[in-house]
Parts: C-alpha cells; sequence; structure tokens
C-alpha cells in the first residue's frame, strides 16, 4: 500500500467503513509511515472540529412538529367535512394557503386605506393616535368617570400571560386542562391537552373530558388521542356507548376503525346489532371485513333480514 | 393483529439501517401495515421510531428550525398520504430518507436561486444567526473560547454552503447521521462508490477550509 492509497482509506477508516482485510493493511502501513500517522491525527482533529457545529433542534421544535402533524393529519384525514363552513372559514381564513397570503395582506392594506379616506376621523381615534400605545394586555375598558381635578378614571380588564407547573393531581392545573380541552380556537393545543389527560382516564372529570371530546370535537386529531385514553376503559358502559356512537357516526376511517377495535376487545351481546348495522352500510373495507370476521366469531348472522 | 401491541421496532432514532433484518424489522413491518390498515396509533408510532432523526438532518442541512419544521410535516405528511403505496420493496428508513432528502435538496436549490442564507437575520445590532440564540448555541462563558469556537462554525458553515446540495446531503448523512455509505447511496438513488467519492469531495473542501486549524 502506498501513501496514496493510505490517505483514502484514512478517512473512510474514521467512519468504520472498512473492510478486515483494508484495515489490516493500512494499519500495516500507519505503522511504518509517519507521515500517514500525522494524516490520521489531522483526521482525528477535523473530526472534533467538526463535531462542533453540528446541529440539535432548538428546544421545543420537536413537541411543535409533532403537534402540527398530528393536526394536518386530522384535517386530512376528515373528508367529510371539507365543504362545511367551519372547514371553510379555518382553510381560506385561519390558515389560508401560502399563496393566498400575500394576496390576502394586500386586500387588508387595501380595505385600510380606503377606510381611513371613507370614514370621518373619531375623536377617540385621534386621540388614540396622538397618545401613548394602548395596553397590549387591556382586554377590555369596563367603565370611565371623571375623577375630580382634571383627572380620569378608566376601570379595564386585563389579560396576563402566567406559567404554572404542577403535577396533573392539582386542583388548578387539572381545570386549566379540562378548560383547554374544549378550546375551540386551537386544535393545536387540544391535541397537547388530550396527551396529557390520556393516562389520567382512572378519574371520572377526566375520563368525562376524553368522552366529550371523542364524541364531540371537530378534529380527528384530538378524537384519536381521546380514544386512546379511553382504551383502558373499554369495557365500561358509558365508554362502549360512546365508541359505538363513534363507529356509526364518525366521519373519519381512521377513528372508526380504532372504535371498532376497542369494542371488539370484549364481545358483548349488544355488539351483534351494530355489527350487522355496519356490514349493511360500513364503506371502509377493513370496517367491514373486521365486523363479518367478528359476527362469524360469535356464531351471528352476518345480514340483517 | 392488534395494532396496539405491536412493540417497537427501532428505539434509536437513525439506528433504521438495522431494520431491514430480524425480528425488529419484523415489527416494524406489522407496524407498518397497520397504518395502512388505517391504524393511526400505529403511524404514529412510525413517525416517531423516526421522526427526531429526520429534524436533526433537516436542521443541519438547512441551517433554519423553520424550513426544518415544513420539511419534516410535508415528509410526514407524504409518508401518511402514499402508506398505502409502499410495498416493501426497499427498507422503510430508506423510503423515508428519500422523500426527506428529495425535500431537502429542493429547499437548498432553492436557496441557491434566491441567494439568500436564511438561518442568519439582519438586526440593528448586525447579522444574528438564528440558530445561536436558541441555548444550545450561546457563547461559552470564556469568551476567547467563544470567539474561536463561533470562528470555526462559521467556516464550516460557509464550506457547507460551497459545498454541491449532494456532496452537503452525503457529508451530513455520514457524518452527523451516522449513515453507512451503501444505504446514502440507496437514499440518493446513486451507488455506493459514487456516494464514496462524493464523501471525499466534500471532505476534502472541509479540510481545506479548516486547514489551518488542523
Amino acid at each position: 500500500m502506498n501513501c496514496d492509497d493510505a490517505r483514502q482509506l484514512l478517512l473512510l477508516a474514521g467512519y468504520g467503513e472498512l473492510s478486515f482485510e483494508e484495515e489490516e493493511a493500512l494499519e500495516l502501513h500507519l505503522a511504518a509511515c509517519p507521515g500517514c500517522q500525522a494524516a490520521r491525527a489531522e483526521n482525528e482533529s477535523l473530526e472534533s472540529l467538526l463535531a462542533k457545529a453540528e446541529l440539535d433542534p432548538p428546544p421545543g421544535l420537536l413537541a411543535r412538529c409533532r403537534r402540527d402533524l398530528a393536526v394536518r393529519i386530522g384535517e386530512e384525514s376528515a373528508p367529510r367535512r371539507r365543504f362545511s363552513l367551519a372547514h371553510l372559514w379555518d382553510r381560506w381564513v385561519i390558515h389560508p394557503p401560502m399563496w393566498l397570503r400575500p394576496v390576502g395582506a394586500l386586500a387588508m392594506l387595501a380595505a385600510g386605506f380606503f377606510a381611513a379616506r371613507v370614514v370621518p376621523e373619531s375623536p377617540m381615534l385621534a386621540r388614540l393616535t396622538g397618545g401613548p400605545a394602548p395596553l397590549a394586555s387591556v382586554a377590555r375598558v369596563r367603565l370611565v368617570n371623571a375623577a375630580g381635578s382634571g383627572q380620569v378614571r378608566v376601570q379595564y380588564d386585563e389579560i396576563r400571560q402566567r406559567e404554572l407547573t404542577g403535577s396533573l393531581q392539582n386542583e388548578q392545573i387539572r381545570s386549566m386542562l379540562i378548560s383547554a380541552a374544549a378550546d375551540p380556537s386551537d386544535p393545536g393545543l387540544r391535541v397537547d391537552t388530550m396527551d396529557l389527560l390520556k393516562n389520567h382516564g382512572e378519574s371520572d372529570d377526566v375520563r368525562q373530558v376524553l368522552l366529550q371530546a371523542l364524541r364531540t370535537d371537530p378534529n380527528s386529531g384530538v378524537r384519536l388521542k381521546a380514544l386512546d385514553g379511553l382504551k383502558a376503559y373499554a369495557r365500561e358502559p358509558e365508554t362502549r356507548q360512546a365508541l359505538a356512537e363513534v363507529v356509526q357516526r364518525d366521519d373519519n376511517p381512521g377513528v372508526r376503525v380504532q372504535a371498532i377495535d376497542l369494542l371488539l376487545q370484549n364481545r358483548e351481546p349488544e355488539v351483534v346489532g351494530l355489527l350487522q348495522e355496519l356490514m349493511r352500510r360500513e364503506e371502509n373495507g377493513y370496517i367491514r371485513s373486521r365486523s363479518q370476521k367478528a359476527l362469524r366469531e360469535m356464531k351471528a348472522s352476518v345480514d340483517t333480514f | 393483529m392488534n395494532p396496539s401491541s405491536a412493540s417497537l421496532a427501532l428505539s434509536q432514532p437513525g439506528a433504521a439501517q438495522a431494520c431491514t433484518q430480524g425480528a425488529e424489522s419484523m415489527d416494524e413491518a406489522a407496524l407498518i401495515r397497520a397504518a395502512q390498515a388505517g391504524d393511526h396509533d400505529a403511524f404514529e408510532r412510525l413517525v416517531r421510531n423516526y421522526d427526531q432523526s429526520v429534524l436533526k438532518l433537516a436542521t443541519n442541512l438547512l441551517r433554519s428550525p423553520d424550513d426544518a419544521h415544513d420539511v419534516y410535516q410535508e415528509a410526514f405528511l407524504r409518508v401518511y398520504r402514499n402508506i398505502n403505496s409502499f410495498r416493501f420493496d426497499c427498507s422503510f428508513h430508506t423510503w423515508l430518507y428519500r422523500i426527506v432528502t428529495n425535500l431537502c435538496l429542493d429547499q437548498l436549490r432553492k436557496r441557491k436561486v434566491r441567494k439568500t442564507e436564511p438561518s442568519t437575520v439582519e438586526t440593528p445590532e448586525g447579522t444574528v444567526d438564528r440558530l445561536e440564540t436558541t441555548p444550545e448555541y450561546r457563547p461559552h462563558a470564556d469568551p476567547q473560547r467563544s470567539l474561536l469556537s463561533t470562528e470555526i462554525k462559521h467556516r464550516i458553515e460557509d464550506t457547507l454552503s460551497q459545498m454541491s446540495s449532494r456532496e452537503r446531503m452525503v457529508f451530513e448523512m455520514r457524518h452527523y447521521q451516522g449513515m453507512r455509505l451503501r444505504a446514502i447511496g440507496d437514499v440518493l438513488g446513486t451507488s455506493e462508490e459514487a456516494a464514496k467519492n462524493c464523501l471525499f469531495r466534500a471532505t476534502q473542501k472541509m479540510r481545506t477550509a479548516l486547514g489551518d486549524l488542523l
């Protein structure tokens, strides 16, 4: 082996890509060649320098990615909601496509420009624009009156952002999570909340939240998380009732599949009617074959007459 | 199959090369089949097996958290939409990484056209690297070491940005993701030999750029 060959192999050796024979030949060469030994040392310092430039994703990015993915998959897999008003609002106003955003921004700019020309200037507006910027945290002014000596008293509601840390046993944390689970404005927040609550279904209040989300949440990502949390309670009548409703009414095949799997874990007699009904009108092939198989195993008729 | 009972195929993100053999690959195959049957739980577990390494690759390649976020979303949405067309004729890792590297290549090409450097922003105090604003990249307590470390980082990033998109891709996958050259070749649709040559060129450029520090 000459030095040129050895230098080529040195790099691959650093990555553990050499065969046994190549490694042996390289080691033999290195033992007798100070030039290549120096080249190996140079490679090693290159490695340690490169390690300095390795990036880890910023904190929170992975969680944000997972949350956004759950929401987008939830939206993707709800085809029957595609033309609902709520969907259109969300699709075109809350999360418009990228190409529409500059158009929307221009339209708002133009609307503002023309409104300023058409609408007469209000005294309140004049005061606001002439004075200090309004408090960002003021939600609503409730009361104003003169306080004497030319002073004015203003009573207002204020929104403050605060942080609370504690276990799920903490009553305040629990009640905030229950409230976040029903926040209609942020499906991502609801997905995260369900993720936290799903392992605490032993409490009645949490289980009720899971059941409510499963039955009514418009986002299928949230409903799937709720289903996950209810797995351990699939024998309970209230859960079975909710699962039966989901199997019959949910517009997301993924949610229906999970619900039917849970229902079939415990083959109570009342499930037969539901399975026969599914055989009659279910479009999803997997659910139909699952129902058919279960009916046969339960020695029930596959058809209704 | 009970999807919920399928155990995780790979506990280590990025260790997916091993998935082509043995019991682990059986478990992963079960997860994929469950996901193909519409099991969201199985799909989520598949995502979680790989998403940390996907995000790290995208972050290192694109050097922009926002672009890495977009690539993550688009890659896994494509997997979700096309999972039924996955026919097990390559490993899931290879299939996923093909999607991710194609998306990253598109981003890098777009950047070359736009000639922008998205990891930096202009501020009244000068140019700031957005990635440096996160805790991992805060300067070291020792100002001299911090200066040297920043200098090294900038030189490495400059060199990476001067590499061709493919050189950069091979370099990142081999160096930071620890992927074998054969797997890199599979992902990029080329031979192991071509991936090796690409790695040589990329490393040579890096060595030249950092020569005085070695």
